[in-house]
């Protein structure tokens, strides 16, 4: 145990900060898809049209292909992507990607449209009568949506929401084979120079257990808040 | 940024052979998965409460962690018992292969014990009656009766997971295997081409990806032909709307010339 110490003789320090990356990055990461897939879900609310095809085109790429391949993608390729994209706007630069934004792009890029289809479900089975009610109201666009529509829609796909977020934060041990010192790339480290893979190791199943039990957790309470003025034999 | 095809086709010797070792992978775990899954669903489901309670630790272990911690487990951990390290299982767990469809099949054996479970307990009470009133064996009423009907409750869960970890087996590049993400980026690494070879893995990914899910779909709709309704409808909804009583008939069409019983 003297190994999890804190500080010089311990790798307590180092797993602490590698946690702190992993969180940081599945947090950030899902709060970005969260955004984006709202607003994917409500750009192609109606199944046919350009947006709805381009939709679809992006979400059967983005969930065929592994997001450790595009984290790779992102990482290497990223600052001539941004190049290419900064270039039309009269700014030849090009940045250098940190391997965290990049997992961050890569993670939000592949879990929007996973979040977008659950939302967009969502959106469509929020019952009728409180649109029309709304708009008979005359209650603005934006209102309908931010006041009306979303909070339930975003009631109905809350479990979905909850099952991605325990994907996404697994998905994130990836990140350790694209160079990013997470949890994952520092229980490596400690457990090559102690030989104590066992230990190292199993703190860091403990510590994705535990987190995701605690979110799920979490989650739960705040589903049965967002569910008060719902009765309980109709949800 | 730009897409080189001259470097795509020399490196499709290459990827292929990375996406061979991928599918190679995918099937062996899937086939591990099924066989521990199995296994450990009539251990979670024990009336034991200590069998039922270690179902429970498997479950929640397993389906928790990375896989590729469960990799590392595997790769970096268990040959330091010396049971593993003095005995004849030295040769299986010397081997990356080896190790790396044991991890991966214990992280999605997990899974399968929760779909399978999920599944069973779904399963409605009245066959299970039916059959017993007509004096079938337990065992044979499990088997041919519960089971059946469970894994086709299942099989779309089961089709979200096959999907998902399909894709996490790049992990695999941990225990120093090369699968496509690998061989795609030692491409990389020789060319310093960011998109060329990532791209075209990906196209393979991609492939892949959608053979499996088109291969379970199908299993699916032959698995439940009998329920006309149930087969999803991904015709164009105006047309769904003009012919509203197709969904009924549509297994008629397709499968005409039976002689009526």
């Amino acid at each position: 145990m003297g190994l999890l110490a804190y500080g010089a003789e311990g790798y307590g320090d180092e797993l602490l900060a590698g946690a702190w990356v992993t969180v940081q990055l599945a947090v950030i990461s899902y709060a970005l898809a969260a955004v984006l897939g709202t607003l994917m879900a409500i750009l192609t609310l109606k199944p046919r049209g350009v947006r709805w095809t381009i939709g679809r085109v992006y979400a059967s790429v983005a969930t065929g292909v592994p997001s450790l391949l595009v984290i790779f993608l992102l990482y290497y390729g990223g600052t001539e992507i941004l190049h290419a994209l900064l270039v039309p706007f009269g700014v030849d630069e090009r940045p250098a990607i940190s391997p965290l934004w990049a997992a961050v792009a890569a993670l939000a890029f592949v879990y929007t449209p996973y979040l977008a289809d659950l939302l967009r479900g969502a959106i469509q089975n929020v019952p009728k009568g409180q649109l029309e009610a709304a708009e008979a109201l005359s209650v603005p666009r934006r209102q309908i949506w931010l006041g009306v529509l979303l909070p339930q829609a975003l009631r109905i796909a809350y479990p979905g929401f909850v099952n991605i977020w325990v994907v996404l934060l697994k998905d994130t041990a990836l990140v350790s084979l694209a160079g990013l010192t997470d949890l994952i790339a520092a229980a490596k480290v400690a457990s090559g120079s102690t030989r104590e893979p066992f230990l190292f190791y199993g703190v860091v199943v403990v510590f994705f257990v535990l987190f995701a039990a605690a979110t799920i957790r979490l989650a739960n309470r705040h589903a049965r808040r967002l569910d008060r003025g719902v009765r309980p034999s109709e949800a | 940024m730009s897409f080189d095809f001259a470097l795509a086709w020399d490196s499709l010797p290459a990827l292929l052979n990375g996406a061979w070792m991928t599918v190679l992978i995918t099937a062996s775990v899937m086939a591990v998965g099924a066989v521990l899954g199995f296994g450990m669903c009539l251990v979670r489901m024990s009336r034991n409460r200590v069998l039922a309670a270690i179902g429970a630790a498997y479950v929640a272990v397993f389906r928790g962690a990375p896989s590729i911690v469960l990799l590392y487990l595997v790769y970096a951990g268990l040959p330091q018992l010396s049971v593993v390290r003095e005995t004849p299982l030295w040769i299986l767990f010397a081997s990356p292969l080896f190790c790396a469809i044991l991890g991966l099949g214990l992280n999605h054996s997990a899974y399968v014990v929760e779909i399978l479970r999920g599944g069973l307990s779904a399963v409605p009470p009245g066959p299970v009656e039916a059959a017993l009133a007509l004096g079938l064996s337990p065992r044979l009423v499990f088997l041919k009766v519960r089971l059946p009907i469970a894994v086709r409750y299942g099989l779309k869960a089961y089709q979200n997971e096959a999907l998902i970890f399909l894709k996490s087996t790049v992990a695999v590049g941990a225990v120093t295997i090369a699968d496509l993400t690998g061989a795609a980026n030692e491409i990389f690494s020789m060319t310093y081409d960011p998109f060329t070879p990532l791209v075209t893995a990906g196209v393979m990914y991609w492939l892949l990806t959608n053979g499996l899910r088109l291969a379970l779909e199908t299993l699916d709709r032959r698995l439940n032909r009998h329920l006309a309704v149930g087969v999803p409808d991904r015709r164009p909804a105006t047309a769904r709307q003009a012919d509203p009583g197709a969904a009924l008939f549509r297994r008629l069409r397709r499968s005409p010339a039976k002689p009526a019983e």
